[in-house]
C-alpha cells in the first residue's frame, strides 16, 4: 500500500534530538532524544509524569517544543498543528480516543482529509462513494464490514474503536504510527488481537512508537525500548536483551525487587474460616444485564470478579451500590435486608465504590485534593453537618497523604494537577474516609504506572487486613489472582464459575494454572 | 435456517422501532400530526386552508433563524444573539434604502452586517475563549444597544419600495407563492446540503460531537466554530430582510424573543444542545410545529401574552423528549446487542 519509507544516513526513520518543553516553570521534557528505525516496534516507557505524553503531543503536532529538532527520513519537520504531523505521515492513536462518536466510521476515517467531488461547478461535495472504495479492502482486512463503515462509531466497543483508529491511520500514507497505551480498556483476547495488527503493520514497513505500562507485553513484540524518567532520557535498549526487572530499574531508578513483581506478590494471607458475613446477594436480577446472581463477601476477604467486557461486572457493582435498580432478588448487608434507592444511601450503610472511569466518574478535577477526599463524608469535617471546618478538612487530608503516600506538595492543590496514580490514591482515601464495611474497586489500577499500582494493591490488602471486605473488578486476570482470596467469573450477566482458596494455590506455585482456568471460564470454554 | 430468519425478523422490527423512537425528525412529525388531530376535533377552523397557509407563512422567519441556529447547535455552540442580529440587519437594510442606495446594495449591506456579527461572535469565542453562552449574550446586548442608540427608539420608516412588499411576502410572487417561501427553501437547500454533503458540514458535526477528537484528526476547530456563527449571522440577516419587508417599519425591539423561538424550533427538530446532532428538516418541522401551537392557542382565544409561556413549555417538553429518545435508543441498542450475542430476552 505504501512504499517503504527511507531511513536517513544513520539508518533512522525518526530522529528526535534535544527536545525540551516547559510548562509554567515546570520542566516536562529536558533535552530528550528518540531514534526509531524503519519497520520496528519501539516501546516508549516511563512512569507517570516521565514526559511520554508530552513527547507524543509534540510529535503529533498538538504542542510545540521549546527547543530541539525532529527529523523524519533526514528531513527536518516543523510540526505546528496536527495537520502538519498527519501530512508528514505521523499518525497518533491517542489514549483518549480521537474518534468523533457522532460521525460514521467512514467520516471518521477521512475526517480532516475528506475527498471532494465537483457539484454545480464547485469542488465542495463529499465523495463518500470514492472514500468508501478507497478503504473497503483495508477495512475488511481489519474486520470492518461495509455496514460498519456506515454506523456511527459511538455504537462500537473499545477494541473496534481502536481498530477504526488503526484503519484511519493506515488509510493514508503512514510511516510512523504512535500508539499511546493502546491496550487500556481491552480484554485479554482483544489485546492479542491488537498485537497481531501491530505485527502486521511492522511487516508492511510501518514503524510504531508504543507507549505502555504493561512491561510483560513487550517481550516477543517490541524490538527496541526507550525509557524516560522525570522528563529525561534514561536510555535505549534492545528488548530481547533485557528483562522486566532491568526496565523497572531504568524507569524508577531503584532495584526492581521493591515492586513485588508477579512472582513475589502472593503475600495475601488466607482469611480465617468462619468469618463474619458482610454482604450476601441472593438471586439478584436486572433485566437483560444481570441474571440470578448469588454471592457472599466476608470480613477480611477480597472477592475478585473476572469476566470479559460486557459480562456485567461493572453493572453488578452498580446494582450493589444502588446506582442501578435490581428487578428481583435480595441484598443483605451484615445480615439485614437492604434496598438502596441511590448510592448515597449505600454510602450511609457502609458501602463505598471506586468507580471504573476515574476521569469521568471519580475525581472532581476543579476541587482540591482535600476536598476530593472529604466529599463523600463531609459531616466529619463540619459543624452540625452544615458549616465546613476548612482546617479539619486539610489536616484530615494531610494524614491520608502521609498514610497513602499521595505525592503532592500541598493537599489544597487542585486534584487535576496530580498524576493518575496519585489521583487514584486520593479517591481510595475518599472511600476509606467513609469508614466502609465493604469497598468495591472497579479497575483500581487502570492507567497508572507500576509503582503506583503496587501501592494501590497494598492499600487494598491493608484495608481487608484491618477487618474490611473488598470486591475487586479487574480485566487483568493476573492482577485479580494476586489480590483475591476468591475469584468468581461472570459471563453474559451470569455467574459461570468460581475459584476458591486462591492464596493457597499461589503459595503452591499454581499462578499460571489459576490464571488460565479463570481465563477459560470467562471466555466460555467448559470447565472440567 | 429458522434461527437466521428469526434473527432477521427481529432486526427488522428493532430497526423500525429504533427509527420511530430515535429519529427526532419522525418524532417532531408525530407531534405535528398530534397537534393537527387535536385541532381537527376541537377547532375545525384550524384545518381551514387559509389558516394553514397563514400558519406556514408566519413560521418562515423563525424557520430561517432555526436553520441557522441548527448549524451552530450541531457544531456545539449556541447563538443567543440571533434575534437581535436579525433586527439590526433589518435596520441596516431599511436605513440603506433611506440613504438612497439601490435595493441590492441595501440587501448586501444587511447580509454583510449579519456575517460581521457572526464573525464577532466567533472571535469572542475562539480568540478570547469566552463560553458561547456568554459571548453571544454579550453580542445580544451590543446589537440591541446599537440599534436603540442609532434609531433613538423611533422605528425606521419610509423605506418601503414595492419590491420590499414582495420580499416581505405582503405581495405574493405568483398565486399563493410568496418570496419568503422561496427564500426559506433556498436557505434549507444550502444549509441542508452543507450539513449533509460537504467537508464543512462533517466538520460541524465532528467539532460538536468531540472537540478533542476533531482537533487530533487535524480539523481546525476554531475556524469551524467561527464558520458556524457566520452562517447563523447570515441566516439572521436573511430573516431580517424579510422582517423589514413584512413589518413595514423597523422598531428597535423587532428581534426580541426570536432567539427563544429559534432555539425551541431547532430543539423540537432534534438538535442537541450538547452538539453533534441536528437536522435542517427537523428545524423546518420544528418551526411549523411551534407556529401551529401558537396558532392553536390564538384560535382558542387565549390572550397572546400567554404565547411566551407556551413557547417556554414547548422548549422544556422538546428537551425532555430528546432525552427520552436518547434513553430509549440506548436500551434498544443494548437489547439488540444481547440478541446478537444470543441471550434470550
Amino acid at each position: 500500500m505504501t512504499e517503504r519509507p527511507a531511513p536517513d544516513a544513520d539508518g533512522f526513520l525518526l530522529n528526535v534530538q534535544g527536545i525540551s518543553k516547559h510548562y509554567q516553570g515546570v520542566t516536562a521534557l529536558d533535552a530528550v532524544g528518540l531514534q526509531v528505525r524503519p519497520a520496528e516496534i519501539h516501546a516508549l516507557l516511563g512512569g507517570n509524569g516521565a514526559g511520554k505524553s508530552t513527547l507524543i503531543n509534540i510529535l503529533s503536532g498538538l504542542t510545540s517544543p521549546d527547543s530541539g529538532t525532529i527529523m523524519l527520513s533526514g528531513n527536518r519537520l516543523e510540526l505546528r498543528r496536527p495537520t502538519d504531523a498527519l501530512g508528514s505521515g505521523i499518525n497518533t492513536i491517542h489514549q483518549e480516543l480521537s474518534l468523533v462518536p457522532a460521525l460514521t466510521t467512514l467520516d471518521n476515517i477521512f475526517l480532516g482529509r475528506e475527498v471532494n467531488a465537483r457539484f454545480l461547478g464547485l469542488n465542495v461535495r463529499l465523495d463518500r462513494r470514492h472514500m468508501e472504495d478507497r478503504v473497503r479492502s483495508l477495512a475488511s482486512e481489519f474486520g470492518l464490514t461495509e455496514e460498519d463503515l456506515k454506523l456511527p462509531v459511538g455504537e462500537f466497543g473499545a477494541l473496534k474503536k481502536r481498530v477504526v483508529e488503526i484503519v484511519k491511520a493506515l488509510a493514508f500514507d503512514t510511516r510512523l504510527l504512535i500508539l499511546d497505551e493502546p491496550t487500556s480498556g481491552l480484554e485479554e483476547e482483544e489485546r492479542l488481537n491488537l498485537f497481531e495488527h501491530m505485527r502486521r503493520l511492522r511487516g508492511k514497513g510501518v514503524s510504531l512508537i508504543w507507549v505502555t505500562h504493561h512491561l510483560e507485553e513487550l517481550f516477543g513484540l517490541a524490538d527496541t525500548a526507550t525509557v524516560f524518567r522525570d522528563g529525561r532520557l534514561v536510555g535505549t535498549v534492545e528488548v530481547p536483551d533485557t528483562s522486566v526487572d532491568d526496565l523497572l530499574g531504568m524507569m524508577f531508578g531503584i532495584a526492581a525487587g521493591e515492586f513485588g513483581s508477579t512472582a513475589t506478590a502472593a503475600v495475601v494471607t488466607e482469611a480465617e474460616e468462619s468469618r463474619e458475613e458482610v454482604l450476601r446477594l441472593t438471586d439478584v436480577n436486572r433485566s437483560y444485564i444481570l441474571r440470578d446472581i448469588s454471592l457472599t463477601v466476608h470480613k477480611g476477604e477480597v472477592l475478585g470478579i473476572a469476566g470479559l467486557a460486557g459480562a456485567g461486572r461493572t453493572e453488578l457493582a452498580r446494582a450493589i451500590m444502588g446506582i442501578d435498580k435490581i428487578s428481583s432478588g435480595t441484598v443483605h448487608l451484615k445480615g439485614k435486608a437492604v434496598k438502596f434507592s441511590d448510592s448515597s444511601a449505600a454510602y450511609q450503610k457502609g458501602l463505598a465504590m471506586l468507580p471504573e472511569d476515574r476521569k469521568q466518574l471519580g475525581i472532581l478535577p476543579e476541587l482540591s485534593v482535600s476536598e476530593n477526599i472529604s466529599i463523600s463524608s463531609l459531616d466529619r469535617v463540619s459543624w452540625l453537618g452544615f458549616v465546613l471546618k476548612g482546617r479539619d478538612e486539610v489536616s484530615q487530608a494531610e494524614s491520608y497523604r502521609q498514610r497513602l503516600g499521595i505525592k503532592t506538595a500541598d493537599v489544597r492543590e487542585k486534584i487535576r494537577n496530580l498524576s493518575g496514580g496519585n489521583q487514584q490514591k486520593a479517591i481510595v482515601a475518599r472511600c476509606l474516609n467513609t469508614n466502609p464495611d465493604l469497598l468495591i474497586f472497579d479497575e483500581p489500577t487502570q492507567g497508572i504506572d507500576v509503582s503506583a499500582k503496587v501501592e494501590v494493591h497494598n492499600l487494598i490488602r491493608e484495608f481487608v487486613a484491618n477487618g474490611g471486605a473488598a470486591i475487586v473488578i479487574a480485566s487483568e486476570i493476573g492482577e485479580l489472582v494476586e489480590l483475591s482470596h476468591r475469584v468468581i467469573i461472570m459471563k453474559k450477566g451470569r455467574l459461570v464459575g468460581s475459584v476458591d482458596h486462591v492464596p493457597h494455590a499461589l503459595v503452591s506455585g499454581q499462578f499460571e494454572a489459576v490464571k488460565n482456568r479463570i481465563l477459560a471460564m470467562s471466555a466460555g470454554r467448559t470447565e472440567s | 435456517m429458522e434461527t437466521t430468519s428469526l434473527k432477521k425478523n427481529q432486526t427488522v422490527v428493532d430497526r423500525v422501532v429504533t427509527r420511530l423512537l430515535v429519529d427526532p425528525t419522525l418524532g417532531v412529525l408525530a407531534l405535528l400530526v398530534l397537534i393537527c388531530l387535536l385541532a381537527a376535533f376541537t377547532l375545525p377552523v384550524f384545518l381551514n386552508g387559509s389558516n394553514l397557509y397563514n400558519l406556514v407563512n408566519n413560521s418562515l422567519v423563525v424557520m430561517i433563524l432555526a436553520m441557522g441556529m441548527t448549524v451552530v447547535l450541531v457544531s456545539g455552540g449556541i447563538d443567543l444573539s440571533i434575534g437581535t442580529t436579525m433586527a439590526l440587519c433589518a435596520g441596516v437594510s431599511a436605513a440603506a434604502m433611506n440613504f438612497g442606495l439601490p435595493l441590492f446594495a441595501a440587501l448586501l449591506a444587511a447580509l454583510a452586517m449579519g456575517a460581521l456579527v457572526g464573525l464577532g461572535n466567533g472571535l469572542l469565542i475562539t480568540r478570547l475563549g469566552l463560553p458561547d453562552f456568554i459571548a453571544t449574550l454579550a453580542m445580544l446586548g451590543f446589537a440591541s444597544g446599537v440599534l436603540y442608540i442609532w434609531t433613538k427608539g423611533v422605528p425606521i420608516i419610509g423605506y418601503m419600495v414595492p419590491e420590499f412588499y414582495i420580499i416581505g411576502g405582503l405581495t405574493p410572487l405568483a398565486g399563493p407563492l410568496t418570496l419568503p417561501m422561496v427564500i426559506a427553501l433556498l436557505v434549507a437547500l444550502v444549509l441542508g446540503g452543507i450539513l449533509g454533503f460537504t467537508r464543512m458540514g462533517t466538520h460541524f458535526f465532528a467539532v460538536g460531537s468531540s472537540k478533542t477528537g476533531a482537533m487530533q484528526s487535524g480539523v481546525r476547530v476554531d475556524r469551524v466554530r467561527m464558520q458556524a456563527y457566520i452562517f447563523s449571522g447570515l441566516a439572521a440577516a436573511v430573516a431580517g430582510i424579510i422582517m423589514a419587508g413584512r413589518n413595514t417599519n423597523v422598531p428597535a425591539d423587532l428581534g426580541n424573543g426570536y432567539e427563544i423561538q429559534a432555539i425551541a424550533a431547532a430543539v423540537i427538530g432534534g438538535a442537541a444542545l450538547s452538539g453533534g446532532r441536528g437536522r435542517i428538516l427537523g428545524a423546518i418541522l420544528g418551526a411549523i410545529t411551534l407556529a401551529a401551537a401558537v396558532n392553536l392557542i390564538n384560535l382558542v382565544g387565549v390572550p397572546s401574552s400567554y404565547q411566551k409561556i407556551v413557547i417556554g413549555g414547548i422548549l422544556v417538553a422538546a428537551v425532555l423528549a430528546n432525552r427520552i429518545s436518547a434513553i430509549v435508543s440506548g436500551k434498544v441498542r443494548q437489547r439488540k446487542a444481547m440478541v446478537l450475542e444470543g441471550i434470550p430476552a
